[in-house]
């Protein structure tokens, strides 16, 4: 460590020179003690439950080692949940993020045309996002009734269906279903944040392309979608953790079924702790969902980091 | 230094109140905690029951703590309050499955004394055996319920139909009014078929009406079992597909909406039919549930039962407390005011309660023959890996067979293959 003169060593009054480093470390200290405290101790704790067969009520518990993640490999309930969980976040954060950039372009437009905010039209799009997710579950249960829900009311009258869709009875709909009420509910989450960064886009850029000759989807193109793209990447990390987190939109939707077909990591989990209390298992599934959230969101961040390297 | 100490024990005091010290049988100061689900209904009627025990019993307080009236929820907070060994409740109002659980973990105390051999006859057999582990009683019954057939008794009437006693029965009859309704708004028969615990109800229910089980019973009959599940809605048409997502709320509003012809539900769906206003209100009937030919109706018990975790250090005013709440007086409030059906055989005949209740009369012999599902510490672990393997059968994605198959896979799975034995013992 080279020797400068510190903010430390200048308030020092007790003698002891501290490096600006160490001072640094210090101060962010409670912080730090925080974040273990909330975030790293659960975590912990859960991991070294994973190496338990714990089931209170027979009164086993056992270190069995990494015994619970060999019974996870083979367990078919848990590669069902994995894919339904994947194919669930991948369709749903698609969907959100389209739907989230055409609002958000939309707002900003509205705004951007008539010199003022409409606020209203802001306010209207966050209401599903505000809405709890086990009322507006409850909601879309009634609208998906296949012989009385809103629905399939509105798809016969404008001659799409012919029969009503079973959408929460059918395990090929069912999924579909939950994955239309989250794209609904968090969409507007997209489209606050896409409409955040879209404020940050200088206007000049726009009047010197249009100078340039530029049309509107190549200012789209080479101006909006290169500066957005930060945003683009957090929209994204932020919705995959919770899109691959999914519990109560779904649980209230379906609990799961019918068959399973909409299972995902969280209800697996919550079943296996909550309901049948094997915690040993169940803290290897939430280990395993864990990992799998940590392993999307690196690999986003690789992404940002790639492409603002490319970028500057 | 003593300064400081006597202010502490000051100020102590002063938080305690003047408590007077002593064994007494009552003391003063007695709390008793009493955590449930919400029943539904006016809450005052089992809050002026516990008025009426304070009243008798100078000295005790009852606090009642409603829980959310999802039983899921309930049974975690339960599990992770009773699993610290430090319950802060003394009373807990707990489900018919959960009671072996709870009683193997420890959790809760043997109320051998609080309900003596002799009196428990006096309570229908069904919940005082799922009640009892090893041969003691761990939970005193609170109110029942039992899985019964409603069917439209103004539509059988009119095509001379009388209500099924056998399963065949019941489709025959179902096909033959559909027939001649011609009516594509009206279903055959509903039940509950989404995957939660109301489809292992169902699904027991026609496998023990076809003399099987779901473990060690006949396997060929399990799955023709199973496979009459899947006929309802794929073979004889008598089903709508929607059941796959139906619970006991959407078949009780698809049937009180004069919709459905037959249904599968507990009984308190019958007084919401005979409301003012109610479009099936008069052209109900109720029934046991049909069974397969040769053997007899077999409807899954439900319903609550008290009480209380070995951590409460009122073991004898809590047991006083439960048998005022199972007392004939209190149940007779109770099904009077909520609804909720007594656990005491001789209520039902019982002049001033069926003269007010006259379905109690029909309830009778069906809770007299209901059946506790399988009365094991592992139920809960049971139903879980049940539901998705039957939902599966419902809705066509899978075979019986391949759904019984699994289902032991997983067993074999959490309990491990040498604990299997025990695990299903009594299934």
């Amino acid at each position: 460590m080279t020797e400068r003169p510190s903010i430390g060593a200048s308030h020092s009054t007790s003698g002891i020179r501290l490096s600006e480093r160490t001072w640094g470390y210090l101060l962010a200290s409670p912080a730090f003690l925080l974040v273990g405290l909330v975030a790293v101790a659960p975590i912990a704790a859960a991991l070294w439950l994973s190496l338990h067969r714990r089931l209170p009520v027979f009164g086993v518990e056992e270190f069995v080692g990494l015994w619970n993640y060999v019974q996870l490999w083979s367990d078919d309930r848990f590669w069902a949940a994995c894919r339904t969980t994947l194919y669930f976040t991948a369709l749903s954060v698609a969907a959100e993020l389209l739907l989230g950039f055409g609002l958000a372009l939309l707002l900003d437009g509205l705004t951007s045309g008539t010199g003022g905010s409409p606020r209203w039209a802001q306010g209207m799009i966050v209401v599903p996002w505000a809405i709890p997710t086990v009322v507006s579950a409850q909601i879309w249960a009634w609208l998906f009734q296949p012989d009385f829900g809103l629905l399939n009311y509105l798809l016969h009258q404008v001659r799409l269906i012919t029969r009503p869709i079973d959408w929460l009875a059918n395990p090929d709909w069912a999924i579909h279903a939950a994955i239309v009420m989250d794209v609904w509910k968090t969409a507007p989450f997209a489209a606050l944040l896409l409409l955040a960064g879209l404020k940050t886009v200088p206007r000049d850029l726009y009047a010197a392309a249009r100078v340039d000759g530029a049309g509107a989807w190549q200012q789209f193109r080479h101006i909006t979608l290169p500066l957005l793209m930060p945003v683009v990447v957090i929209v994204l990390i932020f919705r995959t953790m919770d899109a691959v987190r999914v519990f109560d939109a779904v649980y209230v939707l379906t609990g799961g079924g019918p068959g399973n077909s909409t299972e995902t990591l969280s209800i697996y989990a919550y079943k296996t702790l909550f309901q049948t209390l094997q915690f040993g298992y169940g803290s290897t599934l939430a280990t395993a969902m864990f990992l799998i959230v940590a392993a999307l969101s690196s690999l986003y961040l690789l992404l940002l980091r790639r492409h603002l390297q490319e970028t500057t | 230094m003593m300064i400081a100490r006597a202010v502490v024990t000051f100020c102590a005091a002063l938080a305690l109140g003047c408590a007077p010290a002593g064994d007494r049988p009552h003391d003063p100061n007695i709390v008793l905690v009493f955590k449930h689900g919400k029943l539904s209904g006016d809450g005052a009627i089992l809050s002026n029951i516990l008025r009426e025990f304070e009243r008798r019993h100078p000295g005790i307080v009852v606090r009642e703590e409603l829980l959310p009236s999802s039983s899921d929820r309930q049974h975690q907070y339960y599990a992770m309050n009773l699993d610290g060994g430090q319950a802060p409740f003394d009373l807990l109002g707990v489900d018919t499955i959960w009671v072996q659980e709870f009683a193997k973990a420890g959790w809760i105390a043997s109320l051998e004394k609080v309900l003596p051999p002799a009196e428990r006859e006096q309570f229908f057999p069904g919940p005082i055996k799922a009640a009892t582990f090893k041969g003691q009683l761990y939970a005193v019954p609170w109110y029942i319920d039992a899985g019964v057939l409603y069917y439209r008794r103004d539509l059988l009437d009119r095509h001379g139909v009388a209500p099924p006693k056998t399963w065949p029965d019941l489709v025959h009859a179902a096909q033959r009014i559909l027939d001649a309704e011609r009516d594509p708004r009206l279903a055959g028969f509903v039940w509950q078929g989404k995957q939660y615990e109301g489809l292992v109800c169902f699904a027991l229910e026609v496998l023990h009406s076809n003399g099987s089980d779901l473990w060690g019973g006949d396997r060929a009959r399990a799955e023709a079992g199973l496979r009459f599940l899947r006929e309802t809605v794929a073979g004889h048409r008598i089903t709508p597909v929607s059941v796959g997502m139906a619970d006991e709320e959407s078949t009780r509003q698809i049937f009180g909406s004069g919709r459905a012809l037959f249904m599968r539900n507990w009984p308190y769906a019958w007084s919401l039919f005979q409301r003012e206003g109610s479009l099936v209100r008069g052209k109900v009937g109720i029934a046991p549930l049909p069974s397969f030919p040769g053997y007899p109706s077999a409807p899954v018990l439900g319903g609550w039962m008290l009480a209380v975790p070995r951590a409460s250090a009122h073991q004898q005013e809590v047991g006083e407390l439960i048998r005022f709440l199972t007392s004939p007086d209190a149940q007779r409030l109770v099904a009077l005011g909520l609804g909720y059906n007594p656990t005491r055989r001789d209520l039902y005949a019982d002049e001033s309660l069926v003269g007010a209740r006259p379905l109690l009369k029909d309830l009778y012999p069906i809770f007299l023959e209901a059946r506790p599902r399988p009365v094991t510490p592992y139920y809960l672990l049971l139903s879980q890996a049940l539901q998705p393997e039957v939902s599966a059968v419902v809705v066509g994605r899978k075979t019986p067979r391949e759904a019984l198959d699994a289902v032991r896979r997983q067993l074999t799975r959490i309990v491990g293959s040498s604990d299997l034995p025990v695990a299903v013992e009594g299934l």
